[in-house]
């Protein structure tokens, strides 16, 4: 192994290495503050994102199993942001809630690290490792709420879910294996077709891909558990796996289809449909939700299909549009999920929508940040959201699915009202003392760290809806 | 000139309307605010003063700023300022600092928030009435929305968070499937000539075809049409204006309403000549069958704010018939009557909120013999309903006047429908003044005449209403060029095609 091929690992590495150091200062130093874990777990991620920045020559890959491009650095700066950013939103609600001390920090890491794996794999090894890793640790992290019955029931069901899917990714991936045998994704994605016809074993794998996928991404009609365990898993925990596992899977799924080849005339009718899907029944379903957990994750799963969208335009108009709107992406729903953490008290999570009623002017920070995410999300200007979604219909109608399109434009139209909603709870509604005597005092203060990362996410929101330039530029290479 | 001029007018309110959330002193932040606003407005008439007006060269700017601002996808931030733009910025201008000097006793509540939410909308605006670079457009058309819901949900009256979603909700569908429109349009214009632009002038050049331009046509003039609002998409307009509160319904009537009719003149039309020229027997249909429905509508109303929005409906459907007609008269005619219809009907809203304050009803019932009362007061109120009734020497005959005419030229039905449209409305709005300031008196209580303030407000107004009525050439001067450019852009090719729709045949 090569200087450069270590130096290569060196930002993924730090995510391992990081989780095993706090895991061992965590056993042999027992009495360190849960609030130091955690600030050290979101050092490791800034600094696996600080290493990822410089360039490497193009076309390195280590060991025939990950990639090290400018494509796959990025990612790796963006789920290092991710883990660390999730740990700063978790600092104040791991006070609150038993949620474990060294493991958690230890956990997000880990799971990070398995996010590089499986987004810059190049072989289908890497990434079914990579997936089990972040689901893995994933599992735990869901039920780590000990006293909640909610949170057990969350793990639960995304570990059976999460073993289903799994069977139906390996058997996809071995069928691809024997129809191509090759491991790396570029040949075995591109080995499916004979002669301009897809082979019916390549297609067979390519099914059990989007199953397996499909689940981890929550797309329609593989979407079923979650709404259940966005409700019942830890806040900190849901926004995390909503934006850093999504993101690494729709990166995952991106790059296969890229690789598709001719097979790929094939296998689009079926991401079509499936994004179609997608974006009507999470935006619809999202509407008649009162639960704000329950209709955050209805609208997450409702923006996968704007990025499936996306990578169905993406073999025309490159990978650009579908990465931008992941980003963007992320930094709105942990911007929700972290005001959701930062308003969730010692008993329970923040719950009905009701309970946010008024309270803008009592928390201005957290309802602005909300607020903002809220716009984001729902794709207005001048946010992330707006400019991620223009690009996603720039590539849909770009590549000629204009229907395809016109779908998504009139499920975000209805979106718009749901979005809506938690804003007017939070300014246009009284503070209802009578719904919940205890409202409002059972919303905890907040801590720096949470202070911190939620204004920065809110400033990055808006700075990608006026100068998406950069960040768009990056992605086009 | 100044390189950033048309930037420090556009963002200079968004620049003050962050540091006044945290003001802390109430009177302070309505201050600054007014100052902030006649600052804009002073900037605009600075302009207009020293700017040549009349004489330019087809095709040329007053103002132009352009610079490269998103460039993988070709996408400028440029800002253009004409004598078209320069009337409705300074419409701006004027009303928004009318509408904080308005709000002064009104609005007592979150009073930081307030002025932050009027000040973003201010930028909004302004940038929706400069920007030459469509998505710049389509991002100022957006960014003025969520002020006006906020300002409608947290400071209005009565089923406020309803009638607030409502109108959201109708603006940005018809917004959305614009964007998907423009994207469309970008895209054909990126096949056809392999640039990559959004520059309003550039993309006038692509003439999409067939279905295409008929469908991409269509959903900017969805979007455009609920702004508007024409009938029948108007439904959001009488709710959003009765629980506004004041300053709300003021700036939602004289330029959120006008940011519809300026999309049409200036993107909407030059944008799809052939569709647009298409579409005028449609515009001509819905608008004169708004201006009748408004009408009638505004005859059963018993609440003084809906009855004024309803007018407005009625007005607003003459301006997109002068549109629809698409010639320098009758445009030149819709443009006048966009600045006079702010001036006038914002007077209206403005004298609706100052009635309001003193007798917390609005119920033209509740009123009455007003005259003996509050004498200034009347007299205002009566110059600003027989303003909008179009009664000659006052600013709206000129403009309604120029609209008939040019309509006339062509479709003289049309003209002689909309002129009967004009006598119904002179009847609904002179029985209001009737009921108002006329007959019994209405109960003993107190009903002090203006206050200073409140004369501050309406003499600018009224001076407007009557120097513009005998001197419309103050509008008229500016509009001319850009005017003439639009109907010239719009070329040999969409006069032959309305020529061919009317059975005429290519003269």
């Amino acid at each position: 192994m090569s200087i450069m091929e270590l130096y290569a690992l060196l930002p993924i590495g730090a995510l391992g290495l990081g989780s095993v150091a706090i895991l061992l200062a965590g056993a042999f130093a027992g009495d360190i503050p849960k609030r130091y874990l955690n600030l050290a777990g979101a050092t490791i991620g800034l600094a696996s994102a600080v290493f990822a920045v410089p360039r490497l020559p193009g076309g390195l890959e280590v060991g025939g199993m990950i990639s090290a491009g400018q494509f796959d650095r990025l990612f790796v700066v963006f789920s290092g942001l991710v883990a660390a950013f999730t740990l700063l939103l978790s600092a104040g609600y791991t006070e609150r809630r038993p949620l474990g001390r060294e493991e958690y920090p230890a956990l997000v890491l880990f799971a990070a690290f398995g996010m590089d794996v499986l987004a810059s794999a190049v072989s289908l090894l890497g990434l079914f490792l990579g997936l089990e890793c972040m689901s893995l640790a994933l599992y735990i992290l869901l039920a780590s709420n000990r006293d909640d019955a909610l949170s057990g029931e969350a793990g639960l069901k995304y570990l059976v879910v999460g073993a289903v899917s799994t069977a139906f990714l390996s058997f996809g991936l071995a069928l691809i294996y024997a129809q191509s045998g090759t491991l790396s994704i570029s040949g075995a994605m591109a080995a499916l077709t004979v002669d301009g016809v897809p082979s019916p074993a390549g297609l067979a794998g390519w099914a059990f891909i989007i199953v397996g996928f499909g689940f981890k991404a929550s797309l329609f009609p593989f979407h079923l558990w979650a709404p259940d365990v966005y409700e019942g898993g830890p806040a900190p925990v849901v926004a995390f796996l909503s934006t850093g596992s999504k993101a690494a899977v729709m990166t995952a799924l991106l790059k296969l289809v890229l690789a598709s080849g001719a097979a790929w005339a094939t296998v689009m009718p079926a991401f079509w449909v499936m994004s179609a899907a997608t974006m009507v029944f999470g935006n619809l379903a999202a509407l008649t939700q009162e639960n704000i957990k329950r209709l955050l994750a209805y609208s997450s799963m409702a923006q996968m299909g704007y990025v499936l969208m996306a990578v169905v335009a993406a073999p025309a108009t490159g990978p650009g549009p579908a990465m931008f709107f992941i980003f963007a992406y992320t930094a709105m729903e942990m911007g929700a999920f972290g005001v959701v953490a930062a308003m969730s008290g010692r008993d329970s999570d923040l719950g009905d929508i009701s309970r946010i009623r008024g309270l803008g002017y009592v928390y201005p920070l957290r309802s602005a940040v909300l607020t903002v995410c809220m716009v984001s999300l729902a794709g207005l200007p001048p946010t992330a959201g707006f400019m991620a979604k223009f690009q996603v219909f720039y590539a849909a109608v770009g590549a000629g699915y204009v229907y395809l399109a016109a779908i998504g434009i009139l499920t975000a139209i209805a979106s718009v009202y749901y979005y809506l909603k938690v804003v007017v709870a939070l300014y246009m509604r009284p503070a209802s003392d009578t719904v919940l005597p205890e409202g409002i005092r059972i919303i905890p203060s907040m801590d720096t760290e949470g202070k911190v990362a939620l204004v920065v996410i809110a400033l990055v929101i808006i700075a990608l809806g006026v100068l998406p330039g950069g960040l768009m530029g990056l992605l086009a290479r | 000139m100044e390189p950033y001029l048309l930037t420090y007018i556009v963002f200079l309110p968004a620049a003050v309307a962050l540091p006044i959330l945290f003001i802390q002193e109430e009177t302070a932040v309505r201050w600054v605010t007014l100052a902030t606003t006649a600052v804009v407005f002073m900037m605009t008439v600075a302009l207009y003063v020293k700017l040549p007006l009349t004489g330019l060269p087809p095709g040329s700017w007053l103002v132009f700023e352009d610079r490269a601002w998103i460039e993988p996808f070709g996408i400028r931030y440029s800002l253009g300022l004409d004598g078209l733009s320069l009337v409705l910025v300074m419409l701006t201008g004027l009303m928004f600092t009318l509408s904080v000097a308005a709000s002064w006793n009104a609005v007592k509540e979150r009073v930081p928030f307030f002025h932050f939410m009027l000040l973003t909308m201010e930028t909004g605006v302004l940038g929706v009435f400069l920007s030459t670079d469509l998505f710049l457009f389509y991002l100022f058309w957006e960014v003025m929305l969520i002020p006006m819901f906020f300002i409608i949900g947290v400071w209005g009256h009565g089923r406020r968070v309803y009638s607030a979603v409502k109108f959201f909700i109708y603006t940005v569908s018809g917004s959305l499937l614009m964007l998907l429109a423009i994207v469309g349009l970008y895209v054909i214009h990126a096949d056809k000539t392999g640039v990559h632009t959004f520059a309003i002038d550039s993309l006038a050049g692509t003439h999409p075809t067939g279905t295409a331009g008929l469908v991409l046509f269509g959903a900017f003039l969805l979007a455009f049409a609920v702004k508007v609002p024409l009938f029948p998409l108007h439904s959001w307009l009488p709710d959003a204006h009765t629980d506004a509160p004041t300053a709300g319904s003021v700036i939602l009537a004289a330029l959120l309403l006008k940011t519809g009719t300026y999309g049409l003149m200036r993107v909407g039309f030059p944008l799809f000549p052939e569709a647009a020229a298409a579409s005028a027997p449609l515009l001509f249909g819905v608008g004169l069958a708004g201006l009748y429905y408004a009408s009638w509508i505004a005859f059963a109303q018993e609440d003084i704010k809906r009855l004024v929005a309803y007018s407005s409906i009625g007005h607003l459907a003459i301006v997109v018939m002068g549109i629809a007609a698409w010639n320098e008269t009758a445009l030149a005619g819709s443009a006048l009557q966009m600045v006079n219809h702010g001036i006038s009907t914002g007077a209206l809203f403005i004298m609706v909120g100052m009635l309001d304050e003193r007798t917390h009803t609005r119920d033209i019932s509740a009123f009455g013999g007003l005259w003996t009362k509050a004498p200034a007061l009347s007299a205002f109120f009566l110059l600003f309903i027989i303003s909008s009734s179009g009664l000659p020497g006052l600013n709206n005959f000129a403009g309604e006047f120029l609209v008939f005419a040019g309509v006339f030229r062509d479709h003289p039905l049309v003209a002689a429908g909309a002129f009967g449209g004009i006598v119904v409305s002179l009847i609904y709005l002179l029985m209001l003044a009737q009921k108002l300031l006329f007959g019994p008196a209405m109960g003993k209580g107190e009903f002090g005449d203006l206050t200073a303030r409140e004369l501050a407000v309406l003499v600018p107004l009224a001076a407007l209403v009557v120097v513009l009525g005998v001197y419309p050439k103050l509008v008229l001067d500016p509009v001319a060029s850009p005017v003439h450019d639009l109907v010239n852009i719009f070329g040999v090719s969409a006069s032959s095609v309305s020529g061919a729709i009317a059975g005429g045949g290519a003269p």
